[in-house]
């Protein structure tokens, strides 16, 4: 295709979006600009189905795909049924890989939601087609989740006031005891990416905080797997969840794709906060994303350790669950991880990533945060640190003088793999999922090159009310429709993205 | 047989020519037309030469992208030697269809009175990009979903088998014979693709191409071209003692897209079509004995079945199975309903003849014409009654577009 087209393509499929006749409410997909009964003297209204449900209204499971999807070999497409507007459209349903002799008159009536994921690519360097028009089955991995709106409460303290943690449906165990304590990890699907993790955890962010995503005035999108080396995965995320007020076919919000191995998004936790309490800024929320699809050369000790997944952080002033009350960064020149432009790969310094890099940084940042807020350990009730494997975390939070029960409940990368930039949001997120209010956690990210910083947060009573929106990262890990892969078909499908 | 009311001939057909259908690597398109169009002109009872032709009427749907040339009109002059208007129609497996409508316009207008029309497709000259290519006559966002298009036509059956075959397995059978009855018929058929017989369960167990689409539920993609002569009445009859009247030529188009549509059982474009041309005829479903339709899919056929009213909703699939189990005959396989008969897809349909889309249209009005003036030879209908009345009915993409013919001998 071509980029106009792309651009046109995104305007309807990020949000499957349609219009509706303001005089007989009849809604049209694609969208068009008046009413085929009631004529062009009828009001259109914009409509989208992005947080929509849908159920199965018919489909087939094609064995012989178009060229464009044979990457995907045998799947599912439907037509999809709104029933209250008399909607219908075409959907592909993802995360399914259909058994053999299944009957497809079972698909009939199943309840189905949009899911951001990738079409295709123009070859290996052109423009990469997402859309929405993609349903997971409602009773499968993910359940249907409303976007309510909720009344904002007063404002305080800058900290997290919402997050959202995507992990794909498919995993791969490591056997026995695992590689380094990691025992099974996340896999993306064959049509997903850093792209489509980053949309799918700022949805649940939104979901979760209960604002509207107007008020989200800027975008931090970290990762370093991102599927374009230079075109900002945070526009496709702010055109996909509407961030900032709308105003033609864009937005007011702005934003930037970090890159500082796996602290990319972590790093600037203090920048989103520091926004929105500064005046000139103007906005109510900053978005902070932490995505990778982590990037393992075949048989590399990391292609043992390396999950995918993405975790989204809103900040702001009002109604926050967490907030932030020091930061402190650490960082020098080390080259203990790295990949050059144009490698597909990362490469490292083995044993060297240990001593003088991981533990060095990850350990000075802990020490001088206890130091400089003159609290011990004791005095907080979690600690999280960037977990590239389940040994290095532990050895070094055990370091700095704390228990194994203040670490295990952020430790996640053992069901879930080396998230890399999204790896201590998510342990964050585990965190955020079961503590109370009053309690401390202190988190320390780390990323390759290298740095890190500590983040103290208390946790404030708006904590509880906003858990029932969340679905919780030992649910995800714990899903009993998460399903397992052999090596060759997680090597294929990490390839795709 | 009674029409209600005398029909009024709108043009007549006075000479068709076809290629076989097939794989045939060794034309390029503009061949296979000029084959066809030269075997057209040469079956014109009184003669008829090149430079009598007005304008020429042809339909393609991918000639521009199978072969890569634009200006169609230009190619065809440099085929034809000559100058004169000629008109291309797209209209995806309706491009012949909508040619045959546009030329019965140009008679009808009074500017021509001796048109050719053709149709023609070269699909194996782009064989690994085919099924991509079909998916033109669908919406974009259709083809996103993954569908193809024996997918979407496979999304159809679903709905069909489950809103009235509710799970009988006859109703699935019912899908395979009409696969059984087109391959049975194009053996007399010296230029069908095929020329095997399949038995029901040879289709219901051939490979799954888009569940529950099966190979063998499928036209194929085909190479070939067909035309005729379209002249105007009078003119018809300078020409030969025995022209096939066109008595009704109706289009209707509806949204490109399969899921907008009102009901995805029933072809919207197929009633509309159908019953403007009886109404345009003066005839009714009952006077028609034979009826070449659009079988892309064997599912297309049980809808026109119901969509022309020859069965009522929902069960035409009842219709076929008892009609193929209780035919005891060696030849044409009638459906049977009441005290009705009507004879489908003679010459085996797009399923057994062959599916070169831009010709199909053109393909069926040749099989009608031939039935009609009995130079069939060994695959002539034969029935108690002698044969009048046929339609052709031609869909394109999952029914974005429809065009019935009503084809008579005595007008």
């Amino acid at each position: 295709m071509s980029e106009p087209i792309a651009r046109r393509k995104s305007l309807v499929d990020y949000r499957i979006s349609a219009t509706r006749c303001e005089s007989c409410g009849k809604v049209y997909f694609p969208p068009k600009s008046f009413c085929d009964k009631e004529g062009r003297a009828s009001k259109m209204s914009q409509v989208d189905y992005f947080y929509k449900k849908g159920t199965f209204f018919t489909g087939s499971i094609i064995n012989s795909p178009t060229n464009k999807f044979e990457y995907l070999e045998s799947y599912l497409s439907g037509i999809i049924d709104f029933p209250e507007d008399n909607l219908k459209l075409p959907g592909r349903i993802t995360d399914y890989i259909p058994p053999s002799g299944a009957d497809i008159s079972e698909f009939i009536g199943r309840g189905v939601l949009p899911r951001f994921r990738r079409l295709y690519a123009d070859g290996e360097s052109g423009i990469v087609y997402y859309s929405s028009l993609n349903f997971s089955f409602e009773d499968d991995y993910y359940p249907f989740q409303e976007y309510m709106i909720e009344p904002s409460g007063e404002v305080a303290k800058p900290g997290i006031v919402g997050y959202g943690v995507y992990l794909p449906k498919f995993r791969i165990k490591n056997e026995g005891a695992g590689v380094l304590g990691v025992k099974e990890r996340t896999v993306s699907f064959a049509d997903e990416d850093t792209t489509t993790f980053a949309v799918e955890a700022g949805k649940r962010a939104l979901i979760h905080t209960a604002v509207e995503s107007r008020h989200v005035k800027k975008c931090f999108a970290g990762s370093e797997s991102a599927p374009y080396a230079v075109k900002p995965l945070m526009a496709t995320v702010s055109q996909a969840l509407e961030l900032g007020e709308k105003y033609e076919d864009g937005f007011f919000s702005g934003g930037i794709d970090s890159q500082f191995a796996c602290k990319a998004a972590t790093d600037l936790f203090i920048d989103a906060a520091a926004l929105v309490a500064y005046p000139a800024f103007g906005g109510e929320y900053v978005m902070v994303i932490g995505a990778d699809n982590s990037q393992a050369a075949p048989g590399d000790p990391l292609d043992y350790t390396v999950g995918a997944g993405g975790v989204a952080y809103l900040f702001g002033k009002r109604d926050v669950i967490a907030t932030l009350d020091y930061y402190v960064p650490y960082t020098s020149d080390t080259p203990d991880f790295y990949r050059r432009e144009g490698e597909k790969y990362p490469r490292h310094g083995g044993r060297f990533t240990g001593e003088p890099a991981y533990y060095k940084h990850v350990l000075t940042a802990m020490k001088t945060a206890l130091t400089e807020t003159k609290l011990t350990p004791k005095d907080i009730a979690y600690v999280v640190c960037h977990s590239p494997n389940a040994t290095f975390p532990q050895r070094a939070a055990l370091e700095a003088g704390f228990e194994r029960k203040q670490i295990e409940p952020g430790l996640v990368v053992a069901s879930i793999g080396n998230l890399y930039s999204g790896s201590s949001p998510a342990g964050l997120a585990a965190v955020l999922d079961i503590a109370k209010p009053g309690e401390r956690i202190l988190v320390t990210s780390y990323g390759s090159g290298s740095g890190s910083e500590s983040y103290l947060f208390t946790v404030t009573e708006q904590i509880t009310e906003k858990r029932k929106r969340s679905i919780s990262v030992k649910d995800q890990i714990e899903n009993s429709c998460r399903q397992y892969v052999d090596y060759n078909t997680y090597r294929k499908w990490k390839e795709l993205s | 047989m009674k029409a209600t009311s005398k029909p009024k001939p709108i043009a007549a057909i006075v000479g068709v020519g076809r290629t076989v259908f097939g794989e045939l690597w060794y034309s390029n398109p503009e061949k296979l037309l000029f084959d066809a169009g030269l075997k057209c002109i040469e079956s014109v009872d009184k003669g008829l030469m090149r430079r009598d032709i007005q304008a020429c009427y042809f339909g393609s749907f991918l000639y521009q992208v199978t072969n890569k040339l634009g200006l169609i009109p230009g190619y065809m002059s440099r085929e034809l030697g000559s100058n004169i208007p000629i008109s291309m129609t797209e209209a995806a497996c309706a491009s012949g269809g909508s040619a045959l409508y546009n030329a019965c316009l140009g008679i009808k207008s009074g500017r021509f009175d001796t048109v050719l029309v053709g149709g023609f497709e070269k699909m194996t000259d782009r064989s690994s990009k085919i099924d991509d290519d079909l998916m033109f006559a669908a919406d974009p966002h259709e083809f996103d979903a993954g569908y193809t298009f024996s997918g979407l036509h496979a999304a159809i059956m679903t709905r069909y088998m489950h809103d009235y075959g509710q799970q009988d397995e006859r109703c699935r059978d019912a899908l395979a014979m009409v696969s059984c009855k087109n391959h049975h018929h194009a053996m007399g058929n010296e230029y069908a693709q095929y020329h095997r017989e399949y038995t029901v369960d040879d289709v219901n167990r051939s490979a799954l191409v888009a569940d529950p689409i099966r190979l063998l539920h499928c036209s194929s993609a085909s190479d070939g071209a067909a035309a005729l002569i379209v002249t105007s009445v009078e003119k018809a009859k300078e020409l030969t003692d025995t022209p096939i009247y066109i008595v009704a030529s109706q289009q209707a188009t509806d949204d490109v897209s399969l899921y907008t549509r009102e009901s995805l059982t029933s072809i919207k474009t197929t009633r509309l079509a159908t019953e403007a041309a009886f109404s345009e005829a003066g005839l009714k479903m009952e006077d028609v004995q034979l009826a070449e339709v659009h079988d892309c899919f064997t599912i297309e056929e049980i809808l026109f079945l119901e969509d022309s009213g020859f069965y009522d909703r929902g069960e035409g699939w009842r219709g076929v199975y008892e009609s193929y189990e209780s035919f005891k005959g060696s030849k044409h396989i009638p459906y049977v309903n009441g005290g009705k008969e009507l004879v489908v897809n003679v010459g085996g349909g797009l399923k057994a003849d062959g599916h070169p889309i831009g010709a199909t249209g053109i393909r069926q009005v040749y099989e009608c014409f031939k039935q009609l003036r009995g130079e069939a030879g060994k695959n002539q209908f034969s029935s108690d009654k002698s044969l009048t009345v046929a339609l052709c009915h031609n869909i394109g993409g999952t029914g974005g577009i429809a065009t019935v013919h009503i084809l008579m001998r005595d007008a």
